[in-house]
């Protein structure tokens, strides 16, 4: 009897097994039968779309005319070539991040970041070198526009700047503060060296650019509205950002029915 | 009987590993596909976009997904709209997919983790593409029914790929008065022109 209960679990098991290494073999049956539409709506406020679109355009335009063939180029150069221009330009912005933080009221993080840019800027001989990241200090980027949204400030209209892209009043905002207290920046000013301050900016966009190419080419090619799309990947990166979501589990999860596939 | 209860002890303990492991194994069998339908020199871009859209087709939850992003514009319309729609928006799914998949080819990837989701009965997988200079993660989010898996959203840079899709249509569905047969041929305009770069 006791052998009998063992071998019917055994099949049991066995079928259930059988089941679950078998299922992606199954066919989808589709059934376009009429379901409730989920009621998440965009939240993006664009009264000035007419204008956003057409700075868009034009921004495509330089985008495919002059960022995307040098971003090209410069995945070209040898890749730690690449690598030490990403990681000096991001020890750059570290000091302002410790700002942030500290607006924040994340100080943990505020003393990580410190010793980032300590280790980077030296050991890491200017920041070239990514030691910090090699002794567990992990690279968090915050900015004055997440701060604004951390002390309340809500995200305004959309805006889209000519030759910065995607914005909102919140976030141009902590851009211009950006501009104003940024410590590298200030300094070459002062040296009468202001020429780096735009050279800077042009390096950074084109090391951001050429590290999404495939992306932003995929989404281009491939859109109804590229101009839609690139306001919603604007929104739900900024938000991620805002929230420190680390994790994609913390990504607002569409409601997708898939009882008739 | 000792014996037995060691074999049924196994049983159970291979059965729940294979349970749990399985949703990352079958995704990586999917994907494998995908990738090296481009490493095949053989195929024509053609045949090749063929391949990795029945793939996609399989393995992707396009109905629901279709449902979800075309948000107000279905529930006003007939049936025949819908399928013209599901067939549309699933190539269109598959175009974006493949356009995507295109760039990670000739990189090198790993499924570093894989976390479910008990809440919402989703399993997430992180899908790390390495490259020279650093890495990307692409989150596979993937729900199962009938005893099989179904991806439902992909993320990339803590962005949806279906709430990017929605929020995409819907902006276009506005233009066309959420009139899902006019945005039929919209998109299939749009499918044809996103399908000749992919072949070409």
């Amino acid at each position: 009897m006791s052998k009998k209960i063992v071998i019917l679990f055994f099949l049991f098991f066995s079928v259930l097994s059988y089941k679950v290494i078998a299922s992606d073999a199954d066919q989808v049956n589709t059934d376009s039968e009429d379901f409730e539409t989920t009621t998440i709506e965009d939240e993006i406020y664009d009264p000035f779309e007419p204008v956003n679109r057409a700075i868009f355009s034009f921004n495509n335009v330089a985008d495919r005319i002059v960022l995307e063939p040098i971003a090209k180029g410069y995945k070209k150069l040898p890749s730690p070539l690449q690598s030490g221009i990403s990681n000096f330009l991001s020890n750059l912005r570290a000091p302002l991040v410790v700002v942030n933080q500290l607006l924040q009221g994340q100080g943990e993080n505020a003393v990580q970041s410190s010793g980032r840019f300590i280790v980077n800027s030296t050991v890491g001989v200017f920041g070239l070198f990514d030691v910090a990241e090699k002794i567990g200090l992990e690279e968090k980027e915050e900015d004055y526009g997440q701060t604004l949204a951390t002390w309340g400030v809500g995200d305004g209209f959309y805006i889209v700047l000519p030759l910065f892209g995607p914005s909102n009043l919140r976030d141009t905002s902590g851009m211009v503060l950006t501009m104003m207290t940024d410590p590298i920046n200030a300094y070459a000013v002062s040296e009468g060296e202001a020429w780096l301050v735009p050279m800077r900016t042009a390096v950074n966009a084109v090391d951001t650019r050429s590290q999404i190419i495939d992306e932003v080419n995929a989404l281009r090619d491939n859109s109804v509205d590229y101009y839609a799309a690139v306001r919603s990947s604007y929104y739900q990166n900024r938000k991620a950002a805002i929230n420190n979501v680390d994790d994609s589990e913390l990504t607002p999860l569409p409601l997708i029915s898939i009882e008739f596939e | 009987m000792k014996f037995y209860l060691f074999i049924f002890i196994f049983i159970i303990f291979i059965s729940k590993n294979l349970y749990s492991d399985e949703t990352s194994e079958w995704l990586k069998r999917e994907i494998d596909i995908i990738l090296e339908a481009y490493k095949n020199k053989n195929l024509s871009n053609e045949n090749r976009f063929l391949l990795i859209e029945k793939t996609i087709n399989n393995n992707f939850a396009g109905t629901g997904i279709a449902k979800f992003v075309a948000g107000e514009a279905w529930k006003k319309s007939d049936k025949s709209t819908k399928k013209i729609y599901i067939d549309n928006f699933k190539r269109h799914l598959a175009l974006n997919i493949a356009s995507m998949m295109q760039g990670y080819s000739d990189q090198t990837y790993e499924l570093t983790k894989s976390k479910y989701d008990s809440k919402n009965q989703v399993t997430l997988i992180d899908m790390e593409i390495f490259s020279d200079t650093g890495s990307v993660v692409v989150t596979w989010r993937v729900k199962e029914s009938k005893d099989r898996f179904y991806v439902i959203d992909l993320i990339v840079a803590d962005i949806s790929l279906v709430v990017t899709k929605r929020s995409e249509f819907n902006s276009m569905l506005k233009k066309v008065d959420n009139n899902l047969s006019k945005f039929n041929e919209v998109l299939f305009d749009q499918n044809l022109e996103s399908y000749q770069k992919i072949t070409e």
